[in-house]
């Protein structure tokens, strides 16, 4: 209810999961892409004034060229995500993970008239906090989501106590959670820590220890588990 | 088998993995650059092994950011393997010369009702303003009204008599911003169950057919409708094309039938795709036709009405014949 992941399953038969993007992000976003679009047609009004006539009808085709191109060449780039998305870390994806697709972009982008309407954005805005995916009018047409990109896990250093042996069997729920709770080890307080690790210390066996010493011997059951040996 | 000793074991394959998704990622340049090229099934048998290591981790309950490290490894190559290029000088030549008719003709509903929410306030109004001229005023204001007066008008000061080729570029900007807008926003009105393109149809019926109306009734039609007549064969023809487009969006809205409302609207979507491209290509032959051609005044009418009787034969025949062959 709370978590907004949508999950998609490949042909190979793995379930992607997709992050979508939030109000505030995507405001961010447009709210660049708007910068820069207007950046470009200020500067452009100076040469278009140069070379008059010419100059000024090719910026007002650019003017329209920005207006409804724009996010349909950025999103069916590489990176499918105008510059602004891509500061904010967003990406456009078709609902099922595919990289977006001309027709849904297309479709997607001129539906940008409704979802302006009544005024900024408004049908848009209305849509999208109505919706757990986030999706606007014109992404519920087009069958595509707006997603964060994966941000990059910094990997555990998990390797800093000695491995010690499980005092029991252990289920794999279990192992995961031991494994787990040493991965977070480094974002922890020392007494936090030590509260966590007191609820699995009798992976590390049943003799009264202090609590220092129930921490520093659970973490080296999850070394243990991860498959290291003294 | 541990999580370590799986990490070990395929490491290699999921780093080599990862650095050709980069490759492909960064483009033909880089490729050529690097002494490993990229091998299709290489990747894909690659892409296709991290997607079971990915399983299998997830089933074993391996740590969390070995898991993450597959899920975004995989995410990323899936994204490169399954790409579609859709475009290409053959593809848009099959749009042109199959989809886009076909597409008109496989939503004749559709287009007959858009051409009648159109055609009729612009032929009723245009009578109306034709039989009481101070009717205008209910349409536009007084100064708009004098203002098209003028433009129409034998004198200096009406479009084309003077208008040099930079006033021709500047319009043509102009219209290929302005019209191009309009006809996208009567496509995209079509959102709101169809009401946003019927309301757009209809405005620029009663705008259109005030104006006619009026100046015809002022004296002024020689100068109005050799201006307007061939141009209007992709213009008009084009509004009502993406009213219809909008109306069908409307219609999967209401009446989804067995499908669920949104993805009766993805279909519709993507039916009337071909519909978009044709009618911003037209709009774009209609800018030019009435920035360089429609503003030439020392034309002599019969040849401009002349061009005009052929561009509307041909733009109602492609629409009608073209690609029914392939039908």
């Amino acid at each position: 209810m709370l978590d907004s992941v949508v999950s998609a399953e490949t042909p190979e038969g793995i379930l992607l999961e997709m992050r979508p993007a939030g109000l505030s992000a995507r405001f961010c976003a447009i709210v660049i892409d708007k910068l820069i679009c207007t950046a470009i047609l200020y500067a452009a009004i100076f040469i278009a004034g140069i070379l008059g006539g010419i100059g000024i009808g090719f910026w007002l085709i650019l003017a329209f060229l920005l207006e409804w191109g724009y996010p349909i060449y950025f999103e069916l780039g590489k990176r499918g995500a105008t510059p602004g998305k891509r500061a904010m870390d967003l990406k456009v994806v078709m609902d099922n993970g595919l990289p977006i697709t001309p027709r849904a972009s297309i479709t997607r982008n001129l539906l940008r008239a409704v979802d302006f309407m009544p005024f900024a954005y408004g049908a848009a805005i209305f849509c999208m906090l109505l919706r757990p995916d986030g999706k606007r009018l014109g992404d519920l047409a087009a069958a595509t989501l707006v997603v964060h990109l994966p941000r990059p896990a910094p990997k555990a250093t998990l390797d800093m106590v000695a491995p010690v042996a499980p005092a029991k069997l252990l289920a794999p729920r279990d192992q995961a959670a031991v494994i787990s709770l040493a991965a977070r080890a480094p974002t922890l307080t020392v007494e936090r820590l030590d509260e966590l690790a007191a609820l699995a210390r009798s992976v590390q066996g049943e003799e009264p220890r202090e609590p220092s010493e129930v921490t520093r011997r659970v973490l080296g059951v999850a070394q243990w588990l991860l498959g290291r040996r003294a | 088998m541990t999580p370590l000793h799986f990490e070990q074991q395929y490491q290699a394959e999921w780093d080599e993995l990862a650095a050709q998704v980069r490759l492909i990622f960064e483009g033909r340049a880089k490729q050529s650059a690097t002494s490993r090229p990229i091998r299709g099934e290489h990747v894909a048998s690659l892409y296709r092994r991290a997607c079971e290591h990915l399983a299998l981790a997830r089933a074993r309950a391996y740590p969390r950011y070995m898991i993450d490290k597959l899920e975004r490894i995989t995410s990323d190559a899936h994204q490169v393997i399954y790409q579609r290029r859709e475009f290409g000088l053959t593809r848009a030549w099959h749009a042109v010369a199959y989809d886009f008719p076909r597409a008109v003709r496989a939503h004749a509903g559709y287009v007959w009702l858009a051409a009648a929410l159109f055609m009729i306030p612009t032929l009723l109004v245009g009578w109306l303003v034709y039989e009481r001229p101070d009717l205008i005023l209910s349409v536009v204001d007084g100064e708009t009204a004098a203002k098209f007066e003028e433009m129409y008008s034998d004198s200096a000061e009406a479009i084309g008599s003077t208008r040099g080729a930079n006033e021709n570029w500047i319009m043509f900007g102009f219209y290929i911003k302005n019209n191009i807008s309009v006809a996208f926003q009567c496509f995209a009105g079509g959102m709101l169950a169809g009401v946003g393109s019927m309301f757009f149809l209809i405005y620029n019926g009663v705008f259109g057919g005030a104006i006619g109306g009026y100046l015809t009734e002022r004296g002024l039609s020689h100068n109005f409708y050799s201006f307007v007549v061939t141009h209007a064969a992709f213009e008009l023809t084009a509004i009502v094309l993406s009213g219809a487009a909008g109306l069908r969006l409307g219609h999967a809205l209401i009446a989804p039938g067995r499908k669920t409302r949104l993805q009766s609207m993805v279909d519709a979507s993507k039916d009337i795709l071909p519909i978009i491209y044709g009618f911003v290509v037209m709009l774009i032959i209609a800018a030019a036709i009435e920035a360089f051609w429609s503003s030439a005044r020392w034309l002599p009418s019969e040849v401009k009405y002349s061009v005009a009787a052929i561009c509307w034969l041909a733009v109602l025949l492609y629409l009608t014949l073209q690609g029914r062959r392939a039908d």
